[in-house]
């Protein structure tokens, strides 16, 4: 039974990779743009932040471009429902949590390759220091791309259609990565602004890996608990909602 | 034992029934024609015995089990397409063989037999996305087939589709059939239930009203005697025995008579009387 179940994960995983690969759009200019605006950025940064100012512009712009990228992990279930696939899977032996995973496994790995990807043009290009062990960058990497699937997950069970994900992912974007200082370093940042910045996964997140870039392991865990939870809420979330089908969503 | 036992369901959306103590059995190698007009609960019914739906009341057993535990020996083609458009009807025919438990040489013996059956091999790699309607639906009846299930749920498989589509997937029903699959199969198209051999469901208002072999559905529906004389009057009689009421008329004219037509009734007759009573 093991086997079997490890068989139709397999098989799911390489499918859906298929679907991600097969329509790479938004991916590309998730990679793209970030790096641009990293060349056109980090001079500012600098100016303003003196050593610290390529860290912010390379992990700035990656958290806020991985919060964007929610817009490839949503639609991912959402095009089921409007392919009415996911019946199809759901009268195959296959189960929810197999169909979930074999759903988001591909979409983890791409937004764990996007970041990577993002760190090593931020290190190589703009010249960010690092001096964070390999192993702990990936892991703080994971978590972060783990908790935007979650939340992009439990949104896909609740929008009512890919315009309402994608307003919703570009609100959320910049609200998050404003709010967590992704934009600017919260020193810099109104005091109300300051105030409610814990409320943002993109506090956490920027906080997290420009840590993990230092190779402060001890800040690294602190955070990376706050997205785990916050992950595991929206994950839980996802999972009843979407373990009801999607046929029966709202709208 | 029966492949599928379906008892009393009953199924509400808000203050909708659409199913109201629905009963249904087959047997083996038993090809089952549900008909009735929209809104009968037949898609309703096809939910709940694939296990995407729960019942109100009333219970669905597949082969033995509950739907959630039968999935393996369960084939569904739903009513509307449920195709990845990204991907080819090669790749399809692997997910969903592969899902079911098929594996390499047994996946590669069922792929290349669903292909042959379903004449998929001129545009098995091409992406279905752009494949036409007609090779879209035989892709989902190939994909709902190709673990060889005991109880196959065809949901209007034919509705839009070409003679050529048509009769490839008739033949592959009849053949599956033959096989001792079990098959439930919805559509409007009721001489395609001729064709088939099917026992006949007749749904109205989210019940089986009427139940049996075309044979004993049709024999109290009366049929039509028409005749042409040679002076071109015309009469036309409305009878449950169209012959002998044929003979009858044939010895008390004295008019010498052009034209005899005689119509038994058929499922179309069946299915108007129905909806005509409800």
């Amino acid at each position: 039974m093991r086997a079997d179940a490890a068989h139709r994960l397999a098989l799911l995983v390489r499918h859906n990779m298929t679907l991600r690969l097969r329509d790479p759009g938004h991916l590309v200019s998730y990679l793209v743009m970030p790096m641009v605006l990293m060349l056109v950025f980090s001079p500012l940064y600098q100016a303003a932040l003196l050593d610290g100012g390529r860290a912010q512009t390379v992990i700035g712009l990656l958290v806020m471009f991985s919060v964007l990228s929610l817009a490839i992990v949503g639609p991912s279930l959402l095009t089921e429902r409007t392919w009415r696939t996911w019946n199809r899977l759901r009268v195959s032996p296959a189960s929810i949590v197999e169909m979930l995973v074999g759903k988001t496994l591909p979409v983890l790995v791409l937004l764990v390759v996007q970041q990577g990807l993002l760190l090593l043009f931020g290190s190589q290009v703009v010249g960010m220091p690092v001096t964070g062990a390999f192993p702990l960058i990936l892991f703080a990497v994971c978590v972060w791309s783990f908790t935007l699937l979650a939340i992009g997950v439990a949104l896909a069970g609740f929008v009512r259609s890919h315009g309402e994900l994608a307003a919703i992912c570009d609100v959320g974007a910049l609200t998050v990565s404003a709010l967590g200082g992704a934009l600017a370093p919260l020193s810099m940042m109104p005091a109300w602004a300051r105030t409610i910045a814990p409320l943002s996964p993109g506090h956490w997140a920027v906080t997290m890996l420009k840590a993990a870039v230092a190779g402060d392991a001890g800040t690294v865990f602190q955070t990376a608990g706050v997205l785990v939870l916050v992950g595991l809420v929206a994950g839980a979330v996802a999972c009843v909602r979407i373990g009801r089908g999607l046929d029966d969503l709202r709208g | 034992m029966s492949v599928l036992e379906v008892f009393s369901l009953v199924k509400s959306y808000g203050s909708a029934r659409a199913l109201d103590r629905f009963t249904l059995v087959a047997e083996p190698g038993e090809v089952v024609g549900l008909v009735g007009h929209n809104g009968a609960g037949k898609t309703t019914f096809a939910n709940v015995a694939s296990g995407l739906l729960r019942p109100d009341a009333g219970s669905v057993r597949i082969d033995g089990s509950v739907p959630r535990a039968a999935r393996r020996v369960l084939g569904l083609a739903p009513q509307h397409l449920a195709l990845y458009p990204t991907v080819t009807p090669r790749e399809t025919l692997r997910l969903f063989g592969g899902l079911h438990g098929l594996r390499r040489r047994n996946l590669t013996r069922a792929m290349n037999e669903i292909v042959e059956s379903f004449q998929l091999a001129e545009f098995l790699d091409r992406r279905v996305g752009v494949l036409s309607g007609g090779q879209q639906r035989r892709v989902q009846a190939a994909a709902a087939m190709i673990h060889r299930p005991l109880l196959l749920l065809l949901d209007e498989p034919t509705a839009g589709v070409d003679p050529q589509t048509r009769r490839s997937l008739l033949d592959a029903v009849r053949a599956r059939a033959e096989q001792g699959a079990t098959i439930v199969y919805t559509t409007h198209y009721l001489p395609e239930l001729t064709e088939l051999g099917a026992s006949i469901a007749v749904a109205r208002r989210g019940r089986i009203i009427a139940r049996g072999t075309a044979a004993e559905l049709l024999k109290d529906l009366p049929g039509e005697v028409h005749l042409t004389f040679d002076d071109g009057e015309e009469t036309c009689v409305s009878t449950t025995a169209p012959t002998a009421v044929l003979a009858r008329m044939l010895a008390d004219t004295t008019k010498p008579v052009r034209k005899v037509d005689l119509r038994q009734p058929t499922l179309d007759d069946l299915y108007r009387a129905v909806a005509h009573a409800s």
